[in-house]
């Protein structure tokens, strides 16, 4: 199981390791200090949040900021609405992507490359474009303030087809050759030979859909108007005042309870990368 | 894996899919904007209201509705969060104006409403106010007129505000100076040196940047020299009294007497400033969150030297008649003289009626909060509605902002920037507005 | 077999992206204000006046300078990142969803808390640099030191994609090169520059392709820092203006110009990037 590395292969103290811990305490660093900064800014009272010289430590620590969001806004419902877009988004698009790169890759038809082309090319329109046509659409169709109106437009994905394509165009081609010998069909080949080595990027591949989807904003706030519905991005933004000072505590708060969970996953799905790599290793 | 794609090919590809596309959307209909008028599908039976909740007003907007609801089980209001400011209320109302699911009732901010009524997008007033028994003599005067164009009036006045002149008590008291404000602008040059002893390296009056409004706090001191953004349909940036506003301005800041903040209220909040100005909407969280004491007073004059903001209540035109008569009647209701006491006093704006103003509650409330009573007494003696060129003139905000940015914080000579913006106003209401009002 | 496959996806985005897209272009050629129910068609007249603005060559410029700076930054970052992270140390799944975090992040907790970062009167800098004696510039008024400010910003939230998927790629390297170099005894940087980053490329094409597609899209951050500015258009990319021009300006039809435009100059540039990946292929 040993696991290969740039500097060294065994978990020994080498110079390599400690440049290694060296430079991750740096990376650490420069990135915790603004997320420091939002989460002590959730537990201060309001007065402290803007003070000169500024204050790093709260004082006193308050979980009032907490309060407020869970009980000011429905917080569960809208965590509940989050959860069940966001699962059912990245469910969909994981399997299309991958669905859509396969056939990408390992199927022979005219036009190729220009559905590939098409796909990527759909990346290069920004959503301020789309949602007023878009809109219309849904509208007609009475789909506003349900889920489905909210779910389908998004469900097309060009980022997953794409880091698959590429993914998938770049494995060995002795893999797929024997399995065509073998007599292999193509599900199969898919899902005993290809995904088995593909773990790392799969992982990849559902971490940011699900970043991307529990952050969307613009769509679901025009598509929702009440919170059975809406996500929690649409729903924290209760906690800003429109005119006039915000009170930054609970905003800080809201961000903080929305960012746990994603984290959470994250910590569980980046450990299947490894995983992921070795099972793929044997089998190759 | 891949092959090789050729550039040449590559387009052709790419103009094939484009015309498959093309094909594919004739067949799937419009489905966008700009249609037909969308045709109205909601119901009678229900009072659909899109807010961004101004002043953080959730609480208050529930528990009215919740009266409301009561009175009228048949007509039950629906409140919708519409958005996190202003702007978005605004886009997500155009959208159902290119699709269609309209509300019965929405938010529109100062610098928003005139957009929709040109295009005809809001009911009249009048014959609704008529038809429903509305007495919209009781609203205060300058609001209700903030919304009128074409002699008629296209929405209602609901969370107003105006500028404010924050004074920190303690640094005016040890310049020796009362915290009364002051009468002129002049005044205030000739006060600052002396102010400036005091908090020395911080400035004498702090104001927010251009990309957070500047242009509505200039609005005000350009009125006091003379001066304007535009009179009718005529931008005026040009007329020396303009100019020499704007160049006022520019040495107040090169002095050092003024400064231009992207975060004011907090400069102000911590102590580190003489005064500040800002709309009334922050003074509840400034009251809760200053370092110091601190009182509200008039803008310099001479009067009018302050502008109102805020934002209103509109009804669609595309709405069945009967839904637009629910709809007035409800507004009516949420501005009536007790739930303007409640309203304005849960949030800080300005009480929208005459009547409210009598309201015995309102009256100990303001003996309390003579800092609250600042605005009311401006708003009659110190402010009028703003100049076209910022509130009806589609992106008047942003554009004089950001020249006030050049000027201030850019040093950019006065004459110039303000010629270059008078040029392009002038064009806009010529291209994209003339045209429409010759229409009607 | 492969319509099977590929229909529910094409549909999706024939149907969601490119039938708005192509309204999208058919709206260019009108002078429609979002808020009217009818529009004129003007021919290229919106194009000629975008030509012929200053604005637009300003904008069009920031755009290019936010993107390439992005791009550049945070590819190379985050391949540093994913490099060190891919080791096999103590803490470092810790580490790793500290480095993902900020991805995570709303545009508007991103706009305060990097205010305590950048703000000339409570910002971090600002309190670094009077350390030493320095004045800090203002990097809400001054323009270049905004565009700053908001690439950096973006630079910090962006990293963590960038090394998710160097790390999986790197997770996902075949092994046996890495061991027959170790047994060559090849040096760490040798190694790196002849044995990984070459493994690496399919995924740096990837990454160049993406990152620069997102970022020019960029709008929570620029939207909750400067609104655009100072100056009118400091930090104003081709998206703001859309959403600028479109929402604020209620000129629709101009603004479907400017995304019109933008998207010919985006297509172009990702068939050249296409095409350079193939001729090293």
């Amino acid at each position: 199981m040993a696991r290969s590395t740039l500097f060294a292969s065994k978990p020994s103290v080498t110079p390599g390791t400690l440049f290694g811990y060296a430079s991750m305490v740096v990376i650490a660093a420069i990135v915790l200090v603004p997320i420091a900064f939002i989460l002590l800014t959730s537990l201060k009272e309001r007065p402290d949040i803007y003070t000169e010289p500024v204050q790093w430590i709260p004082d006193p620590f308050t979980a009032e900021n907490y309060a407020t969001v869970i009980d000011d806004v429905p917080f569960i419902r809208y965590f509940l609405n989050s959860l069940l877009i966001t699962t059912v988004l990245t469910v969909v698009q994981v399997v299309l992507g991958i669905i859509t790169a396969f056939a990408l890759v390992f199927l022979h038809y005219p036009g190729r490359r220009i559905v590939f082309l098409f796909v990527i090319a759909s990346l290069m329109v920004p959503n301020q474009v789309t949602v007023i046509s878009n809109y219309a659409l849904v509208a007609e169709l009475s789909w506003r303030n349900t889920f489905a109106g909210i779910i389908i437009p998004l469900a097309g994905v060009a980022f997953g087809t794409f880091l698959m394509r590429n993914h998938f165009a770049s494995l060995p081609r002795e893999i797929v050759e024997s399995a065509h010998l073998d007599g292999t069909g193509p599900f199969r080949l898919l899902f005993r030979i290809l995904l088995p080595m593909s773990w790392p990027t799969v992982v990849a591949f559902t971490l940011i859909t699900i970043v991307t989807e529990w952050n969307q904003y613009l769509w679901p706030f025009l598509m929702a108007d009440t919170a059975s519905v809406a996500p929690l991005p649409v729903g924290l933004t209760l906690l800003q005042n429109n005119e006039g000072s915000t009170n930054w505590g609970p905003v800080m708060a809201g961000t903080i309870l929305t960012m746990i969970p994603i984290l959470i996953v994250f910590l569980i799905l980046q450990k299947q990368m490894i995983k992921g790599l070795t099972a793929g290793a044997v089998k190759g | 894996m891949m092959t090789r794609l050729s550039a040449r090919r590559l387009m052709t590809g790419a103009a094939t899919l484009s015309i498959a596309a093309l094909a594919l959307t004739a067949c799937a209909g419009t489905g966008g904007a700009p249609t037909s008028e969308a045709a109205d599908t909601g119901s009678a039976e229900k009072i659909v209201f899109w807010s961004n909740h101004p002043g953080s007003s959730k609480d208050i907007e529930e528990e009215i509705i919740a009266e409301w609801n009561e009175e009228n089980p048949d007509t039950p209001v629906e409140l919708v969060d519409a958005g996190a400011n202003y702007e978005e209320v605004a886009q997500k109302f155009n959208a159902s104006l290119a699709g269609g699911d309209l509300p019965d009732v929405v938010v529109a901010s100062d610098v928003n409403w005139f957009n929709f009524a040109m295009n005809d997008n809001f009911a009249e007033m009048g014959p609704l106010w008529e038809s429903q028994d509305v007495e919209s003599d009781d609203l205060v005067d300058t609001l209700r007129d903030d919304y009128e164009f074409n002699d008629e009036h296209w929405a209602m006045p609901y969370a107003r505000s105006t500028n404010l002149m924050y004074v920190n008590d303690q640094i005016f008291e040890e310049a020796g100076l009362p915290a009364e404000g002051f009468e002129t602008w002049q005044d205030f040059a000739e006060a600052a040196p002396a102010l400036k002893e005091v908090t020395g390296d911080d400035p004498v009056l702090v104001i927010p940047d251009g990309s957070n409004y500047l242009d509505w706090y200039f609005q005000g001191m350009i009125w006091t020299f003379g001066g304007a953004y535009s009179e009718d349909w005529t931008a005026t940036f040009t007329q020396p009294e303009s100019i020499e506003a704007g160049e006022f301005l520019q040495e107040m800041v090169q002095e050092g007497y003024i400064e231009i903040s992207n975060d004011a209220v907090n400069t102000f909040g911590v102590g580190s400033a003489g005064a500040l100005l800002e709309s009334t909407g922050s003074l509840g969280g400034l009251e809760e969150t200053a370092a110091m004491d601190f009182t509200t007073v008039y803008l310099p004059g001479p009067t009018p030297g302050a502008a109102t903001g805020g934002a209103g209540l509109a009804i669609p035109s595309g709405i069945s008649e009967e839904r637009q008569a629910n709809a007035v009647r409800f507004i009516d209701f949420l501005t009536n003289t007790d739930n303007t006491v409640k309203f304005s006093q849960a949030t800080g704006y300005m009480p929208v009626r005459k009547s409210a103003l009598e309201h015995p509650d309102e009256v100990a409330f303001l003996e309390e909060n003579p800092n609250a009573m600042t605005a009311i007494e401006q708003l009659n003696e110190n402010t009028q509605p703003q100049d076209a060129a910022r509130v009806l003139v589609q992106g008047g905000g942003a554009r004089i902002g950001g020249a006030l940015d050049e000027i201030t914080t850019g040093g950019a000579d006065v004459t110039e920037v303000f010629t270059r913006l008078e040029e392009e106003t002038q064009e806009i209401i010529d291209r994209d507005i003339k045209p429409k009002l010759d229409q009607q | 077999m492969a319509v099977l496959l590929l229909a529910p996806n094409l549909i999706l985005l024939v149907v969601f992206t490119y039938r708005p897209l192509l309204d999208n272009i058919r709206l260019s050629f009108t002078n429609w204000n979002i808020s009217s129910p009818t529009a004129q068609y003007i021919g290229f007249d919106n194009y000629v006046e975008w030509a012929g603005r200053p604005d637009s060559w300003k904008i069009l410029g920031i755009t290019l300078v936010f993107t390439v700076a992005t791009v550049a930054g945070s590819m190379v970052i985050g391949l540093v990142m994913a490099l060190v992270l891919d080791q096999n140390l103590r803490g470092r799944g810790l580490v790793r969803s500290l480095v993902f975090a900020p991805y995570v992040i709303s545009g508007a907790a991103i706009g305060v808390a990097f205010q305590f970062v950048f703000d000339p009167r409570f910002g971090m800098i600002q309190d670094l640099l009077a350390r030493v004696g320095l004045d800090s510039p203002n990097f809400y008024q001054d323009p270049d030191w905004a565009l700053f400010m908001v690439t950096s910003t973006y630079i910090w939230k962006n990293v963590g994609y960038v090394f998710v998927i160097y790390l999986a790629a790197l997770q996902g390297r075949r092994i046996e090169l890495d061991e027959a170099a170790q047994i060559d005894g090849t040096g760490p940087f040798r190694h790196f520059f002849r044995i990984v980053l070459p493994q690496l490329r399919p995924t740096t094409f990837f990454l160049s392709v993406t990152v620069l597609l997102s970022s020019v899209q960029v709008f929570d951050i620029i939207n909750v820092m400067t609104r655009g500015g100072p100056m009118g258009n400091g930090t104003t990319t081709m998206v703001y203006q859309i959403y600028q021009e479109t929402f604020v300006n209620s000129r629709a039809g101009y603004g479907a110009t400017v995304a019109t435009i933008m998207f010919v100059i985006l297509l172009v540039i990702t068939v050249i990037q296409v095409r350079f990946q193939d001729q090293k292929d």
